[in-house]
């Protein structure tokens, strides 16, 4: 009886750790960079401006998710600060004046996070909760 | 060539493949993009005609398609062309950009080419309907600037300070091509071009002042030949007001608010020719709009004052006959410079069907107190000032 109760309880917290970390990550998001220098964090501005093609104190490069993904709405909507629209009229404005590029984009978080792993300075947006590997920086987080 | 322009634009909206380019592999050398629009319009006045649209359903004012590709030797230096085709009257079809692009740091770029002039905020993307909001770019401003190229170099460079994200650009070069009126089209010089603009963006606010130049020389030979004529009777000061050559100076202000749920967009510009031909131009808009994604509501209100020098006649009538022949040939020919005045205020809605696909619907109140006929707007005859433009439109970028 107490085993069962203790496997019940066991799952109960397996559950609520799960479901808690799930709805965690589909409400926030973090921004990982693969840096040397781990002691780097950006504010709020910096890490706008590094997805929007300004310039930034640190050498970073952006990489993104594609427009339909819910980590890069939660993103568009905490960080940017605007719609999916404006973002991308803004950058075909920037690509037609040949002014700025969009930011590289792949499928889904998973070929993101292997990008970031083998390209040093690159920097992309993932759901907060997610795993990190170590040579992996965090250098902002939504408070 | 307005039927191969239509058949081009039909048979790239027809070819799903290519909207599928932005997600190809970015590391190609060698990239190929591209934007198109369909402006269905139709004015609601018999009398009058507006953006070239009259009172009868057309497509072939504002369509267009333009082709870019971006040559990366490395991750200095590319080369880049784009080129358009219109529909429009009013618009020469061809290429638009040619340039090199040097970027020694990810703060500074340098451009060398053929471009477009950045007078104003959207003066370098007029033709990318998808890059704003509006389905026509308020009228009243956006018909000031007469050339829209140039031929030199432009450099950019970007700054970071506090929360401040400041950028500076300036550029030089020259203009030699036609300058399109409504009345008609003008062989025109422009030399000793030069601008530069300053922006900067704080937190959702982003401001622009600029300031440009040029020298103009307008082919205008009735109006040489008579200068010539006016200077041999010793009537300097009236052949100096028909001297077409001179100096025009373009001073913008713009300031732009937006967040998630609103925007607020405004430009202010004062255009001044020194020479009699050229007019001064006073012109604003403001816009706002509400954001209820994939929807963008958007209301607009822009003026334009077109003044031009009126001196008075100094020759004089009732000497000669031949005096009164000149008096009256040069009154006649200032008559030609006629003041232009109107107001355009329009609502619209933008939905943003697919990630690079925008369907626009736009209403477009244009009131003018002085019709010139050489902007937007032309009397036709019997045009008692007001007129409504309706219009339906597709803007994609692949």
């Amino acid at each position: 009886m107490g085993i069962l109760v203790k496997k019940y309880l066991a799952c109960l917290v397996l559950w609520y750790f799960v479901f808690s970390t799930a709805a965690h990550a589909a409400q926030s998001v973090m921004v990982v960079a693969n840096t040397g220098d781990q002691s780097i964090q950006l504010n709020r501005q910096q890490v706008r401006s590094l997805f929007m093609g300004g310039v930034i104190p640190y050498q970073l490069k952006a990489v993104a998710l594609p427009p339909e993904n819910h980590t890069r709405v939660l993103f568009n909507t905490k960080i940017i600060g605007l719609t999916e629209s404006r973002i991308q009229s803004y950058w075909a404005q920037m690509r037609f004046t040949g002014r700025k590029r969009a930011p590289r984009e792949f499928e889904n978080e998973t070929s993101l996070l292997q990008f970031l792993l083998r390209n040093v300075g690159a920097t992309g947006y993932l759901p907060a909760g997610m795993d990190v590997p170590e040579q992996l920086t965090v250098i902002y987080t939504i408070p | 060539m307005k039927t191969a322009n239509i058949f081009a634009l039909l048979i790239s909206l027809l070819l799903p493949g290519v909207a599928h380019y932005a997600e190809a592999e970015e590391e190609d050398k060698l990239k190929f993009s591209g934007f198109t629009r369909v402006v269905l319009g139709y004015l609601d006045d018999k009398n009058a005609e507006y953006v070239g649209y009259d009172n009868s359903i057309s497509f072939d004012q504002q369509s267009l398609l333009g082709l870019q590709a971006d040559y990366t030797f490395n991750d200095q230096l590319s080369l880049t062309g784009q080129v358009i085709g219109h529909t429009g009257e009013q618009r020469s079809s061809g290429l638009e950009w040619l340039y090199l692009t040097y970027t020694p740091s990810k703060a500074l770029r340098i451009k060398l080419g053929k471009q477009r002039i950045p007078f104003f905020n959207y003066s370098d993307s007029l033709d990318v309907g998808f890059a704003y909001p509006w389905l026509t770019l308020p009228q009243q401003f956006y018909d000031t600037a007469f050339f829209s190229t140039f031929e030199g170099v432009l450099a950019n460079y970007e700054y970071v300070f506090d929360n401040w994200v400041m950028n500076f650009e300036g550029y030089w070069g020259r203009y030699d091509d036609k300058i399109y009126l409504a009345s008609g089209e003008i062989d025109t010089q422009v030399t000793g071009l030069y601008g530069f603009n300053t922006s900067a963006a704080y937190n959702n606010w982003t401001f622009r002042a600029a300031y440009n130049e040029g020298n103009a020389n307008l082919t205008l030979p009735g109006a040489a030949q008579f200068v010539e004529v006016l200077n041999q009777f010793g009537f300097s000061q009236s052949a100096e007001t028909l001297n077409p050559d001179g100096l025009i100076r373009f001073y913008q202000l713009s300031a732009n608010y937006e967040n998630l749920n609103y925007f607020v967009r405004s430009e202010v510009a004062k255009m001044v020719g020194e020479s009699g031909p050229v007019p001064d131009i006073d012109s604003f808009y403001i816009s706002a709009g509400y954001n209820f994604y994939p929807y963008t509501l958007y209301i607009s209100y822009g003026e334009r004052d077109v003044y031009y020098d009126h001196p008075a006649n100094e020759i004089p009538y009732g000497i000669s006959p031949d005096l009164d022949v000149l008096a009256a040939t040069y009154e006649s020919v200032l008559a030609g410079f006629p003041d232009d005045k109107s107001q355009g205020t329009k609502i619209g809605l933008r939905w943003d069907w697919r990630y690079n696909l925008a369907l626009k619907g736009e209403v477009t109140y244009v009131h003018a107190d002085k019709v010139s006929n050489d902007f937007a707007l032309k009397d036709l005859g019997n045009f008692d000032g007001s007129a409504v433009l309706y219009q339906l439109g597709i803007e994609w970028v692949f």
